[in-house]
């Protein structure tokens, strides 16, 4: 056995024992050790670096290190085996999945506007927002020598007679409290209660001063991001708003690769571990310090992600999603609580899953479409869901077709050798002068922040400007050379956006030849399966009246560059419309009112999934999307 | 009512391509109907044979072959006693020894040998490659450089080294670009655009959209050319209007039925008429899925391919 020692930048060395040829990726995910590696270990990111602080390791070559980068001590975890002692410092933009987990400022008007034009549109369609929690006061005869009934018999008759309704549920959390706070208030007390056409169940109860507040938890569960909201279940109010990585990214970066290793032993506690402990939990405490609430006064929760994120959160075999004929234990469920699956609000929150419709096709899906309101339109409208997978509605007011692709990870920036996340440092918009190959770049963060990586826009304006700039062939290859155009010694073509010394990374900022091809993949993918399910259905792209485009990419996607690469169809640039996280918002409508709850159950039920693999055509759909901006230039007339 | 045929004549047509130069300079391609359709109407320029000679001189030729070329010591023997062959309308002079994971010959070695056969025949030639793409680029833009003037097709020009493949041979020499792919009727296309990009003018490539010897997932390769001949004469996409040269003779004399000896195989019956046999359903299968020549090996294969294509046109 040999001594591992992970250093880190901001925190304590871990150390561990590790046998002779064992891989340090898989010492690191033993110990919990965070280093970031999309691939699963491939060797094919190039995310998972590590520095050789002293001692030896059994480490290959890849393309990813350049021979000075290997002289300095720069290894990737996954080619490297342990053979002696050894210390390694593990840099901070490898555990950036973590990625300082982010709470929104709600005071700027952006945050909140997209909740309350969700508001405004729900309502126009006919919805009521309203759900059956309420605070309500009670008061009760303080008991006396000759009024002997027992604190919750005079507790259930008193709100028997101000709900009207003869069952009333007390859960031993109220009953535990109940003599204590009666009498604190002098049996005059505010209760938190659901009121259904049968029963009342009682949530909680506080003494007549206390400033109440009904908190609701509404979580998008991505593979790659997780984003969270706090609000007021009474008025609909945004509480607060923060997002994170999903931890679970560790274990891969796809569903897929999550899925093996949620079926190796021990792995789906590994996984729901992950996700509830390591992500949901530090999030909802994260919020609940920012705005000052207890995470218990939380009494519902709603939950919307793909079908496999949805499994692994409940600890569910998600194996059969991953195989032949692809089915997932669930579509809908009403039967789950916090305190099943130990999320840190009150114990007897219900928790609302956005249903699934398909092994690929799931919550954030069903509930993204409601957001979208193309059920309420006559005319027909696409709905494309930019994620790790990528998911996509066609339809109107009288039918709905949904399918699902692979994207993989590049419109969140992984799969790609300098992909980060929209948060600082990220380069989110550029534009390239033609004569002379030099960028102008619009970076996150504060005025002066240098570029660390570029996030899911910025690749689509790099690569529609090297294009437009004649600096890459259709196929994303390089046929320019210039100061900013590098070669590695296979060859290897990559664009320099910022150099070393103007980056706050400790390389350059460049995108490379397979960052294009992922990213070229990435949009084929998405491009070919609207194409495929529009012949499926026999219709065409000139009969789309509307796009919208929801996902993590960002509100900075500049359509006209989708489009300019043949990622979305070539239609007029004023029938895209971004709607931003709309898991997130679908699920905050779910949580906030029972008839968008039904209606999402609605919209799942009648929506047609339709399985591209099933479709011979998809694969020659596929190969024809893989190229700027498509085989088939007559598809894009416009350019 | 009297029946009237309808001709399936299109409005389009495969791009003629003049090979070679003086007057053994042939044309393939031209034609507006599918394949032989000839009594639609007239198939403008019949598929033509050519014969496959390598560097490795007799060295690697099949023994059945061999006996053919007896007495052949230099390379531009060989090359005049296959230009002699009867049925033959081209010669394929393919590199093979340049493959750095085989014998990894020399450019200049290769290049030499590539001006002997230049002198030695004056039928239209074609310059094949090594198959590793990079030695590939290095190779076909010196032979195109040392062919100036011939009128030659360099094979091929993949989408790895298209940029050198395509400028030395499209753009400085005006010789015939081979656009290979791999059984993909939208990688074909791709390359096509690529080069036509790259400025090479679309008259001045064939496509070898790949191929396989018959039962080696064979129906891909059918579909594949059926495919890109109904979209460039139906659709008219000029970006798949190239004729296609299909090199059947490499596939062919690398599979078991065709090399296997009767004391391996005795249940197989005769070894070369097996090879044979093999290179002559292939070749006639693939020119019925749309290619416009191919490239043979056995002189008896040669001479029967192309007197079918006599009869039939």
């Amino acid at each position: 056995m040999h001594k591992v020692t992970f250093k880190f930048e901001n925190s304590e060395d871990v150390t561990v024992f590790a046998a002779f040829g064992e891989s340090l990726l898989e010492v690191a995910r033993k110990t919990n050790v965070a280093i970031d590696a999309p691939c699963s270990g491939n060797a094919s990111c190039g995310k998972c670096r590590v520095k050789l602080v002293s001692g030896e390791l059994d480490s290959k070559k890849t393309r990813h290190i350049s021979d000075e980068e290997y002289e300095k001590g720069w290894r990737l975890a996954c080619v490297s085996t342990i053979c002696a002692d050894v210390e390694v410092l593990v840099p901070d933009i490898a555990s950036a999945y973590k990625s300082r987990m982010k709470v929104a400022d709600l005071s700027s008007p952006d945050e909140v506007k997209i909740f309350d034009d969700l508001k405004e549109q729900v309502e126009e369609a006919g919805i009521t927002l309203a759900n059956n929690l309420d605070v309500v006061q009670v008061s009760m005869e303080v008991p006396t020598l000759d009024d002997t009934m027992p604190d919750n018999e005079r507790f259930t008759r008193v709100l028997q007679k101000v709900s009207e309704r003869t069952s009333i549920q007390i859960p031993y959390s109220v009953l535990k409290k109940l003599p204590d706070i009666l009498r604190a208030g002098n049996f005059q007390v505010q209760v938190i209660i659901r009121k259904t056409n049968k029963d009342v169940f009682v949530y909680d109860i506080f003494t007549k001063e206390e400033n109440v507040v009904v908190g609701g938890l509404a979580v998008d569960i991505g593979t790659t991001t997780v984003s969270a909201i706090i609000i007021n279940m009474l008025d609909g109010s945004i509480l607060a708003k923060a997002s994170s990585g999903n931890g679970q990214i560790r274990y891969g970066a796809d569903v897929i690769n999550r899925i093996i290793e949620s079926a190796k032993p021990g792995g789906k506690e590994r996984l729901q571990k992950a996700i509830i402990e390591e992500t949901l939990n530090p999030l909802i405490r994260q919020m609940c310090k920012e705005i000052h609430m207890d995470p218990m006064h939380i009494y519902r929760m709603c939950v919307a992600g793909n079908s496999t994120m949805n499994h692994l959160l409940m600890g569910i075999n998600a194996d059969p999603l991953r195989t032949e004929p692809y089915i997932p234990a669930f579509f809908k469920t009403n039967s789950l609580f916090a305190s099943d699956i130990g999320i840190a609000i009150n114990p007897d929150s219900h928790i609302i899953v956005a249903p699934n419709i398909g092994s690929y096709v799931g919550g954030d899906i069903t509930a993204g479409a409601f957001v979208s309101m193309l059920w309420n339109k006559p005319e027909f409208s696409l709905f494309i869901d930019l994620g790790t997978n990528g998911e996509i509605v066609f339809g109107n007011s009288d039918f709905m077709i949904s399918c699902a692709c692979s994207a993989g990870p590049a419109f969140e920036g992984g799969d790609i050798s300098c992909g980060m996340r929209a948060t600082d440092g990220a380069i989110e918009a550029c534009t390239i002068d033609k004569d002379t190959m030099e960028p102008v770049m619009t970076i996150v963060g504060n005025e002066g922040q240098k570029p660390i990586g570029i996030c899911g826009s910025g690749i689509i304006d790099v690569i529609s400007e090297l294009f437009r700039c004649g600096i890459i062939d259709p196929k994303g290859k390089f046929v320019r050379e210039g100061k900013r155009i590098k070669r590695d010694k296979y060859g290897m073509g990559s664009y320099v956006l910022a150099f070393e010394e103007d980056a706050d990374s400790v390389k350059d900022v460049e995108i490379t030849e397979v960052d294009i091809d992922n990213f070229i993949r990435a949009k084929g993918a998405i491009f070919s399966a609207i194409r495929t399910m529009l012949a499926y259905c026999d219709f065409d792209i000139s009969m789309i009246e509307h796009v919208f485009v929801a996902g993590g990419i960002g509100s900075g996607i500049n359509m006209s560059n989708a489009v300019h690469i043949g990622m979305f169809p070539d239609v007029p640039l004023e029938m895209f419309q971004y709607i931003g996280n709309s898991s997130l918002s679908g699920a905050y409508a779910m949580l906030y009112s029972t008839q968008s709850e039904r209606k999402v159950y609605e919209i799942a039920k009648n929506m047609t999934y339709l399985e591209l693999s099933a479709i011979p055509q998809y694969m020659d759909e596929f190969v024809a999307a893989c190229f700027i901006p498509h085989t088939d230039a007559s598809l894009f007339p416009q350019q | 009512m009297p029946f009237n045929a309808k001709s399936g004549k299109f409005n389009a047509n495969i791009n003629t391509v003049e090979l070679g130069c003086g007057d053994k300079k042939i044309a393939i391609g031209g034609e507006n109907v599918l394949p032989f359709y000839t009594f639609d109407a007239p198939v403008e320029n019949a598929p033509k044979v050519g014969v496959e000679i390598t560097d490795g001189i007799l060295e690697n030729e099949p023994e059945c072959v061999k006996k053919y070329y007896e007495g052949c010591e230099s390379i531009a023997d060989m090359a005049k006693k296959a230009a002699s062959l009867e049925g033959v309308d081209f010669l394929c002079f393919r590199l093979e020894g340049g493959d750095p994971n085989g014998a990894d010959k020399s450019t200049e070695e290769l290049i030499g040998m590539v001006k002997e056969v230049a002198e030695a025949v004056d039928l239209p030639l074609v310059i094949a490659g090594c198959k590793n793409a990079e030695k590939d680029a290095e190779l076909l833009a010196k032979a195109a450089e040392v062919l100036d003037g011939k009128n030659a097709v360099l094979l091929a020009a993949k989408e790895e080294n298209y940029k050198t493949v395509g400028a030395a041979a499209g753009l400085a020499y005006k010789q015939i670009v081979g656009a290979e792919s791999a059984v993909d009727i939208n990688l074909a296309k791709q390359l096509n655009v690529l080069l036509s990009q790259l400025g090479v003018s679309s008259t001045n490539v064939v496509m070898n959209v790949g191929t396989a010897a018959a039962g080696y997932g064979f129906e891909y390769v059918v579909s594949t050319m059926q495919r890109v001949k109904a979209a460039a004469l139906s659709q008219n996409d000029n970006m798949l209007q190239m004729p296609i040269i299909t090199p059947v003779a490499s596939e062919v004399w690398g599979v078991k039925e065709a090399v296997a000896s009767e004391a391996d195989m005795p249940e197989w019956g005769d070894a070369e008429q097996r090879g044979i046999d093999m290179e002559v359903e292939t070749a006639a299968a693939v020119l019925a899925s749309g290619s416009n020549a191919v490239i043979l090996k056995h002189p008896v294969s040669i001479a029967t391919i192309s007197k079918l294509v006599k009869e039939l046109v």
